[in-house]
């Protein structure tokens, strides 16, 4: 059998290649060869659950110690299991190869020492991963410490370092981890877990990793491993399809920690519109935020409420500002945003038909399958704005702030902001109607990275096991002393 | 000009006569031919590619004088004469320019502008029109409708908008005469007495009236199969489907997807009404199992037509055979399902279903849109025809290119029906079909012929397992999808 296009399986250190059938090749899409799902899922969970021991004889230092290492391994210039991963997930990609490359590039920063300190330490606490945290209260003393879980991760594929981030969450709570992968993107992971296999194959950390591919939505196999015997989390990534689908399988013992689909918007207020320089930036950043990655990602901005106002002076503000981030876009640097791999011909024929119509709409670009700018010249969206991808923006003018609620709701992600003074009063109310993450407009993408919160909900603390201890002090009169009457038993 | 290598020694038509025969095709296509069937699907592709291109040039000149947005969109590609069949493929509308409108223009009943939206997408002049008193879409279409030759068909997405078809009334009239031509006769032989003037049964298992076609379908079945008798006629539903309530329920559908029902943009008038709705609901199923009894008993041994989309059919035979019903129609009796799936997966077996139910042998299915004058139905083959008056282009998905009209295609289906009346015959579909062009059909038919295997374009993409996180409308369109299969 041909030894191409191999999504390699990687049980806790074992590189699988065998048995391999053919998956994917659908409508154009590339064939990829994966290990027969159903004669791997005897070994894919971990089984006893005391096995995750072995992972709390390391300290969190000890753990960091293998990340950090791990990460120079993953070295682009160096290392062949990840440069192979990378050639092949130019075709399965929906970024280009010089985003997909650029990722790949990038992806040892990740694994940054110091990094995945500082992140650890807000989103959960480092002491609470290390060890028993002790707090004296209501006459008792309470230790809580964040145990890891046995969690499958059915990750998505816009973007190769979902993988890595997945396996970074796993090792930093102690859990054991079992990466699905997803048909978009089903060779990068492998390649990091095969990059494992060969350096430290009995290392606890690499003991806990599993990858696979299998095809989601195979009921025969999910119905067998998706039980509460072998995993005790289940966190799945976008796609309401892949997401619904999974619910079926959940119950008592068995949670869904779930990253739904979202889309994201942003706000500009009157003040970022005054100046001709301001404009300008204005139209900068809200190219960055539409177009770096190809709007391939949830924090990709799709709409923009623009505080124009409606009147003549609104809409010719508006248009020109519809051109400065078209030009914005287009200048892009390379390797943050190309011209979209394909661009979506659905999309196409519904831009195509409003410039056709432009009483109420103007588009600017977009001939090209390069990208466009739709200016809407009444204070409402597009139809539709929920299928704005591949470089392709809507901006809405708007008379009052009101008005720009209707850029969020419960499907919203991230907010960009302009000017900053917008923030404290639209955080408040737009929390209120679903939004998620609200950041200075032209900013998506570079900030903190993801470091506490995630889609509403903090994931690394939900990944974790809550424990308490309880111990009484002096002060706490035991119930066999008290008389009748003398106890309260409260929740 | 590029027309496929002659079949037959007979040179092609030229000049005067070609224009004339375009003429008499765009004009009055089934009296032209006799109102044979035969006679339709008999035409050498050749003879019928000469034909369309004729066509195609008077009415892109006719036309661009009429339809401000067909004049502009030609102006900018530059395009006054076309010179091969496979030229007139930019000049095909797609089927989203019938709902460029914000949205809010509904909300606000601002029919005004609605009608001068209208009004550059279509031939007939509804600028005089006075749309003032409107106070419903129900209102503002029957206004025009009262007005004006139009009568506008509307459909509703997931996302809550509606698109208006600038269909005519003799668009309508073309569209049911073709169903008449199709169904009533045998292919091969000529047409009998009855087959063009009797009075025939018609079974529409819908409403009664409406603007969507379906809903209006019937009005015009009445006229060309029932020759007006009422008693002929036979709907499910005796009532109007009103447009503004399937609006409602488009928007209440894709507010509850997002979250927020709460900022459904509708008019307390409308919102007043959701009561209504919610009875005829309820009503529903009561007036359905009526509906199955009246026509088990009322249409057995008689000539029916019986015409409506699969679900439908689909819904009557289940329920029917459930209450112990059959039916037995008559010899030369027709059941033809077709279309509006909507992402719904019709259950294996269903076509015997309905054959048990209805009493018959075979069933036909119908292609064809509300965009779409001309509609194709299956042969003994399971291809559907097109009828010679209509091009298909068949378009690579990615880059909207024609492909060669030869060999087998697959691609997105763009048509041109150039008996189109109301508006640009010129239409982009969602569709991804099959041809075979250069292998005759074996029903003897010369017309092209589609494969059975149509597929929406949205649904095959997607692909299986691809998972991102950020949000499409393919997402959400599950969790709509329960709704928008019962066409409310």
């Amino acid at each position: 059998m041909s030894t191409k296009n191999i999504s390699y399986a990687v049980i806790r250190g074992k590189v699988i290649d065998t048995d391999l059938v053919e998956f994917g090749g659908r409508g154009g899409d590339l064939a990829f060869q994966a290990p027969d799902p159903h004669k791997l899922i005897g070994q894919l969970p971990l089984g006893n659950p005391s096995k995750l021991d072995d992972l709390y004889q390391l300290s969190f230092e000890e753990i960091l110690d293998y990340l950090e290492e791990l990460g120079k391994l993953l070295d682009f210039q160096k290392n062949a299991y990840m440069q192979e991963a990378c050639e092949l997930s130019y075709l399965t990609s929906p970024k280009t190869p010089r985003l997909v490359r650029g990722a790949y590039v990038s992806m040892p920063a990740m694994f940054e020492r110091e990094r995945i300190k500082r992140w650890c330490e807000l989103s959960v606490g480092i002491r609470y991963l290390e060890g028993w945290v002790e707090t004296p209260i209501n006459d008792s003393i309470v230790s809580i410490r964040a145990y890891g879980s046995r969690a499958l991760h059915i990750v998505a594929g816009n973007g190769p370092m979902l993988g890595a981030l997945t396996l970074l969450r796993g090792a930093v709570t102690r859990s054991d981890t079992i990466i699905k992968v997803p048909s978009n993107d089903p060779f990068t992971t492998a390649a990091i877990a095969r990059t494992m296999a060969d350096f430290a194959p009995d290392h606890p950390v690499t003991k806990h990793l599993t990858v696979a591919y299998w095809r989601g939505g195979d009921e025969k196999f999910e119905q067998k491993l998706y039980q509460p015997h072998n995993i005790e989390k289940i966190m799945a990534w976008g796609g309401m399809a892949s997401v619904k689908h999974v619910t079926k399988y959940i119950q008592p013992g068995l949670e869904l920690i779930s990253l739904d689909p979202k889309r994201s918007a942003s706000v500009v207020g009157e003040g970022a519109l005054q100046t001709d320089a301001l404009l300008r930036e204005t139209a900068s950043r809200i190219a960055c935020d539409v177009g770096v990655g190809n709007q391939t990602a949830c924090s990709s901005c799709r709409v923009v409420y623009v505080m124009s106002g409606t009147d003549k002076a609104g809409l010719e503000k508006i248009s020109r500002l519809g051109k400065l981030v078209y030009e914005g876009i287009m200048k892009l640097p390379g390797d943050l945003s190309t011209k979209p791999k394909r661009y979506d011909p659905q999309l196409k024929a519904n831009v195509d038909a409003l410039r056709m119509n432009d009483d109420w709409y103007e588009v600017v670009g977009g001939q090209d399958g390069e990208g466009a700018v739709i200016v809407s010249h009444t204070a409402e969206a597009v139809e539709f704005a929920e299928a704005l991808a591949d470089r392709t923006v809507n901006l809405i003018p708007v008379d009052t702030l009101d008005e720009v609620l209707a850029a969020v709701d419960s499907y919203t992600q991230t907010v960009g902001i302009f000017p900053d003074d917008l923030m404290p009063v639209l955080r408040h109310k737009m929390a209120l109607h679903g939004g998620q993450r609200f950041v200075s407009l032209g900013y998506a993408f570079t900030g903190p990275g993801l470091v506490g919160p995630q889609d509403g909900i903090e994931p690394l603390r939900r990944m974790c096991k809550w424990i308490v201890t309880e111990r009484p002090t002096s002060k706490l009169k035991p119930i066999w002393e008290r008389a009748e009457g003398e106890t309260a038993l409260v929740a | 000009m590029t027309i496929a290598a002659p079949t037959t020694a007979k040179p092609p038509r030229a000049g005067a006569v070609l224009e004339s025969d375009a003429s008499s095709w765009m004009s009055d296509p089934y009296a032209y031919f006799g109102m044979s069937n035969t006679r339709v699907h008999s035409v050498p592709r050749r003879d019928a590619e000469a034909v369309q291109l004729a066509a195609m040039n008077i009415l892109l000149e006719k036309r661009r004088a009429e339809i401000p947005v067909l004049a502009k969109f030609a102006d900018a590609q530059d395009i006054r004469r076309i010179a091969s069949l496979d030229d007139m493929a930019p000049l095909l509308f797609e089927h989203n320019v019938y709902k460029t409108y914000p949205v809010s223009l509904l909300a606000k009943q601002r029919y005004d502008q609605l009608t001068q939206w209208l009004g550059r997408l279509t031939t007939h002049d509804v600028s005089g029109v006075d749309v003032s008193k409107c106070k419903s879409i129900d209102e503002w279409l029957m206004t025009l409708q009262a007005a004006t030759p139009l009568d506008v068909a509307t459909s509703s997405g997931t996302s809550g908008t509606m698109s208006f078809f600038p269909k005519s009334k003799r668009d309508y009239t073309t569209s049911v005469v073709g169903f008449r031509v199709q169904l009533a006769q045998k292919f091969g032989a000529e047409p009998t007495h009855g087959d063009l003037h009797d009075k025939l049964h018609m079974l529409a298992p819908s409403y009664r009236d409406g603007h969507t076609s379906s809903g209006r379908f019937p009005e015009y079945f009445k006229k060309v199969f029932c020759l007006g008798d009422e008693d002929y006629l036979h709907v499910a539903f005796p009532h109007k489907i009103s447009s503004d309530l399937m609006w409602l329920a488009a928007r209440l559908r894709a507010a509850a997807a997002k979250g927020d029902v709460t900022r459904v943009d509708v008019p307390e008038v409308l919102l007043a009404r959701r009561a209504e709705l919610e009875r005829m609901q309820k009503d529903a199923p009561g007036q359905q199992s009526a509906f199955i009894a009246r026509v088990a008993k009322e249409l057995t041994g008689k000539r029916v037509f019986a015409m409506g989309t699969s679900p439908m059919f689909y819904d009557v035979a289940r329920r029917g055979l459930a209450e112990g019903a059959r039916n037995k129609f008559g010899p030369g009796s027709i059941l033809m399902g077709g279309g509006g799936h909507k992402g719904m997966v019709m259950p294996e077996g269903w076509q015997n279903d309905c054959l048990e139910f209805f009493g018959l042998e075979r069933m036909l299915m119908g292609y064809g849109m509300t965009e779409m004058n001309s509609f194709s139905i299956t042969c003994e083959h399971g291809h559907y025809h097109l009828l010679p008056w209509v091009t298909l282009f068949i378009l690579d998905l990615d880059t909207g290119k024609p492909k060669p009209r030869s060999g087998t295609q697959t691609g997105r289906a763009g048509f041109f029906d150039m008996t189109h009346d109301g508006t640009w015959g010129g239409i982009l579909t969602g569709d991804q079909i099959t041809v075979d062009w250069d292998t005759p059909c074996p029903c003897g038919r010369t017309s092209v012929a589609i494969k059975p295997t149509i597929q929406r374009v949205s649904e095959l993409q997607g692909g299986d397992d691809k998972i991102s996180c950020a949000a499409t409308p393919a997402a959400q369109a599950e969790a709509l999808d329960y709704l928008t299969s019962f066409e409310l």
